[in-house]
């Protein structure tokens, strides 16, 4: 339900001196103020910014023309050459400010609830889509929406951005951006080999912190004991949000298999000490408090007293906010995605949003680029769940197998860099979960054989998967495969092996590559029946190439917003 | 084939820091360990031993120490000092078989001098020491393959510190990848039974005549002092053991005579494993290895 817009949603005025906008209803007194640069410089730069505009809009055509891909991140690559302040300068003229997320996990799923609620509640939402969460990703997002003469689009009025960011990439947009609200969901252990350590992350981000100015507020997770006290020496606005139903808590959940938890913060960031969890929900989100000094989890403005799975992919959960409670119905599977609803919730409430459109906002919010997105593939459903790390993983796991059904799954393992090279997370990956769970169980990608490896040592038989590597594995293995012999490598067709002795890979099914494992996991699962497909980040990718391929789902950059 | 011992084998193995030590998936060397001693009836006992808990030599066969967050090493290396030491150079000293992954292997050396601030001492197991030179010096990440006893070990290494060997003999030699520093192709080292390596991925899941050497090593050292360890020869527990070698399904013959056990581990169903080894292998290029890794698996099947 959309709410009614604001009668006069442009007020005719041009620049700077904006006022408080009498219209509107829940935003009334919450523009940011706007920085006011020297008129004769900001001449200057709004020429190199038209300029900037042009040239990044150009080269984004003649991409999408010569079909080099969705054409979206070349544009604030060539805006940024131009003019390298290109988002500094548009990011100004953003009437509602600019709103960031970010965190290990969840920063797609909770911008874009973020997104959808400030939408509901009447704004112009800029959202950078799933996976342009670096500084060029950001620029396209602001040159796309601007003018040759270097103005955002109707100057920005009424609009408000929504930006998710990687974590790396924290330091360097705050330099160009100051937000007006920061949203830092959690922070987990992931590809080692391209961030570095948790604690190297952690540093970055105080950092940028120290850098914002008061007016930011910053909306932080209070279960989280790394991201919680990130606001130690801010003197802007902070709140907190977190979850306070015990009954959540792992050791009352406890099933009848071993779990296995990685935890990313033991100990206390003030003294050093071990924290003491009262709850633990999953990794190290709970209750927590230090052994030693004065430390704990600091209370939440925003809570959950309540979450109950409503079905496998919807919570009903229970906000209490200033003694007052709503009831909200968060449609994601996951507790994962109830704190991602929590984030959004706080952030919405951070820029005065009523409590309808948030709940509206989160009812209707759709899942995100293949965060649990449900794709209907003939008789067959599939559910994408996007697993890029050990908590992650775990918790997909987690949702995956709650229900004690058995399910039709198809894992997908890559090394690519935006996967991480590294693949040793998946042995903290509570894989026992699945043993015995699995009815059909297909595992792919470049680190197929891993996979299986750890799914093997986690006690499933060998019998009970398909291996489906990326390539063939044979002693006069090496000359890489031209599309043709791939081609007839699938022709011959799947053979569930173990029959040929010539064959050195006797334990690999006969055909190779993500398009073949889609094919078997798809046979292995009856009509009427769900497959599960749990992929690396540019697993994710080929496989949600291929379905819009097969045209079971869009093209992710032909999105709404352009 | 893992039943019928009437008094089964057991083995300790002393997890060392599995709460700061736990960085890269080392969880996986001990399921490896778990599993292969469990498919031959051999019980493998896991002791976590953290920050104040005393190591007892006698009460353990085989030790393991990960790798860890900056932050967490250095409260470590106090309690390997204080804590631990004595008893870890005992049990080094009397043939403990060892394995220290990444900053296990660093702490296990003479000491680790970051870019800034004082050294971190280690405890001088084997004669070497890490120097980290700074931030502008790449950190050395990728896959890595490196020969060992004939044969390859793969894995994957990330650190940022460059190890040096004094008289420590190293590991391997380094067929691709980085190794100790980038620059003499040595890759880990050896003190007696300890084995130093910067290789997790995890390291043994993939190299299980690695994991299989290790767990002779304990085997012969609890229950056979006197045997000959074969450390100078270790390539005789390596690989293929031939079926004719192989102990019968018996578990008389099993029990009775001890000094076989730790020659003739019964062998597994590894070809996964080889795949997994070999796919990363192809991956570093080097395919002579791979095919000669495949060859082998095909030549023990038959």
């Amino acid at each position: 339900m959309r709410k009614q817009r604001p009668s006069q949603s442009m007020p005719p005025k041009i620049d700077g001196e904006q006022q408080e906008s009498q219209n509107n209803p829940s935003q009334s007194t919450n523009t940011v103020p706007q920085r006011q640069p020297n008129r004769k410089k900001r001449r200057q730069h709004v020429l190199r910014a038209g300029l900037a505009v042009v040239a990044g809009r150009a080269a984004g055509a003649i991409s999408r023309r010569l079909h080099l891909g969705g054409g979206t991140s070349v544009v604030g690559i060539v805006a940024q050459r131009i003019y390298p302040e290109i988002i500094e300068h548009l990011a100004t003229q953003i009437e509602y400010g600019t709103v960031i997320v970010t965190g290990t996990n969840g920063k797609t799923t909770t911008s874009g609830f973020i997104a959808t609620i400030l939408r509901d509640s009447g704004l112009r939402v800029w959202h950078n889509r799933e996976g342009s969460n670096l500084m060029r990703g950001v620029a396209s997002l602001f040159v796309i929406r601007a003018q040759p003469n270097g103005q955002m689009r109707r100057s920005g009025k009424r609009a408000i951005s929504i930006l998710e960011i990687d974590e790396a990439t924290i330091p360097q947009i705050v330099k160009a951006i100051e937000p007006r609200v920061a949203v830092f969901n959690n922070l987990f252990r992931d590809q080692l080999d391209r961030y570095g350590e948790v604690d190297s992350i952690i540093s970055h981000w105080r950092k940028a912190i120290s850098q914002m100015p008061a007016t930011t507020t910053l909306v932080l997770n209070a279960d989280d004991p790394s991201i919680a006290h990130l606001a130690t020496g801010f003197s802007g606005k902070v709140l907190y949000y977190g979850i306070d139903d015990p009954s959540l808590d792992l050791q009352k959940q406890r099933g009848d298999s071993e779990q296995y938890q990685v935890s990313d913060a033991r100990t206390c960031s003030n003294c050093g000490h071990e924290y003491r969890y009262d709850l633990r929900f999953y990794s190290h989100i709970g209750h927590y408090r230090c052994t030693s000094c004065e430390l704990q989890r600091p209370q939440p403005d925003i809570r959950a007293t309540q979450v109950q799975l409503d079905s496998f992919d919807r919570h009903r959960i229970t906000v209490e906010h200033t003694g007052q409670q709503h009831e909200i119905i968060v449609p994601l599977p996951g507790l994962y995605n109830v704190y991602n609803a929590l984030a959004a919730i706080t952030a919405a409430q951070a820029v005065n949003t009523d409590w309808q459109s948030i709940i509206t906002g989160i009812e209707q919010s759709k899942p995100a680029f293949g965060r649990g997105e449900l794709i209907q593939a003939g008789d067959r459903t599939i559910r994408l769940l996007l697993a890029k790390n050990p908590t992650g993983f775990n918790e997909v796991l987690r949702t995956v197998f709650s229900e004690g059904i058995a399910r039709h799954v198809l894992f997908i393992l890559n090394d690519n860099i935006a996967d991480g090279q590294d693949v040793s997370w998946i042995w903290d990956v509570d894989f026992e979960r699945a043993v015995g769970h699995t009815q059909s169980l297909v595992v792919s990608g470049t680190r197929a054989l891993d996979l299986a490896l750890r799914l093997k040592y986690a006690g499933i038989p060998q019998k009970e998967m398909t291996i489906i590597p990326y390539m063939p594995l044979k002693g006069e293995w090496g000359t890489h495969q031209t599309r043709q012999q791939r081609g007839a490598n699938k022709k011959q067709k799947k053979r569930q092996t173990l029959a040929d002795p010539e064959q050195l890979t006797s334990q690999i099914a006969n055909s190779y590559g993500l398009k073949s494992a889609l094919d078997t996991a798809l046979q292995q699962t009856p009509i009427g029946e769900t497959l599960f497909i749990v992929p690396t980040y540019t697993g994710l990718l080929t496989v949600h190439r291929e379905l819009e391929q097969r045209g079971l789902t869009p093209h992710f950059w032909e999105g709404k917003e352009v | 084939m893992s039943d019928g011992f009437t008094q089964p084998l057991t083995l300790t193995l002393g997890h060392l820091y599995p709460d700061q030590l736990n960085l890269y998936g080392d969880r996986g060397n001990i399921l490896t360990l778990r599993r292969r001693c469990q498919l031959r009836g051999i019980e493998l006992r896991i002791v976590g031993l953290g920050i104040g808990d005393a190591l007892a030599p006698d009460e353990y066969d085989i030790l393991f120490i990960g790798g860890g967050q900056d932050k967490e090493q250095a409260p470590v290396a106090q309690d390997l000092h204080e804590m631990k030491g004595i008893g870890l150079w005992a049990a080094i000293e009397d043939d403990m078989p060892v394995l220290a992954v990444c900053g296990g292997f660093q702490l296990l050396a003479h000491y680790y001098r970051p870019a800034e601030g004082p050294d971190m001492q280690g405890l001088g197991v084997f004669d070497a020491w890490t120097i980290h030179k700074g931030a502008r010096t790449a950190r050395c990440i990728g896959n890595i393959a490196i020969s060992w006893n004939g044969q390859t070990l793969v894995g994957f290494e990330n650190h940022g510190g460059r190890t040096y060997l004094g008289t420590a003999k190293p590991l391997g030699k380094v067929l691709k990848g980085y190794g100790n520093n980038a620059e003499d192709s040595t890759e880990g080292a050896i003190y007696r039974n300890a084995y130093g390596t910067y290789l997790h991925g995890s390291l043994l899941p993939k190299n299980p005549h690695f994991a299989d050497y290790l767990i002779k090593l304990a085997l012969q050292r609890k229950y056979r002092s006197d045997f000959d360890t074969g450390q100078e020869k270790p390539e005789e527990f390596n690989g293929h053991i031939h079926i004719d070698q192989m102990p019968v399904d018996d578990s008389r013959q099993l029990e009775s005579t001890t000094d076989n056990i730790a020659s003739s581990l019964l062998p597994l169903d590894d070809l996964l494993e080889w795949e997994a080894h070999a796919s990363v292998l192809v991956r570093l290029g080097l395919r002579n290895e791979a095919t000669a890794v495949l060859t082998a698996q095909r030549m023990r099947k038959g």
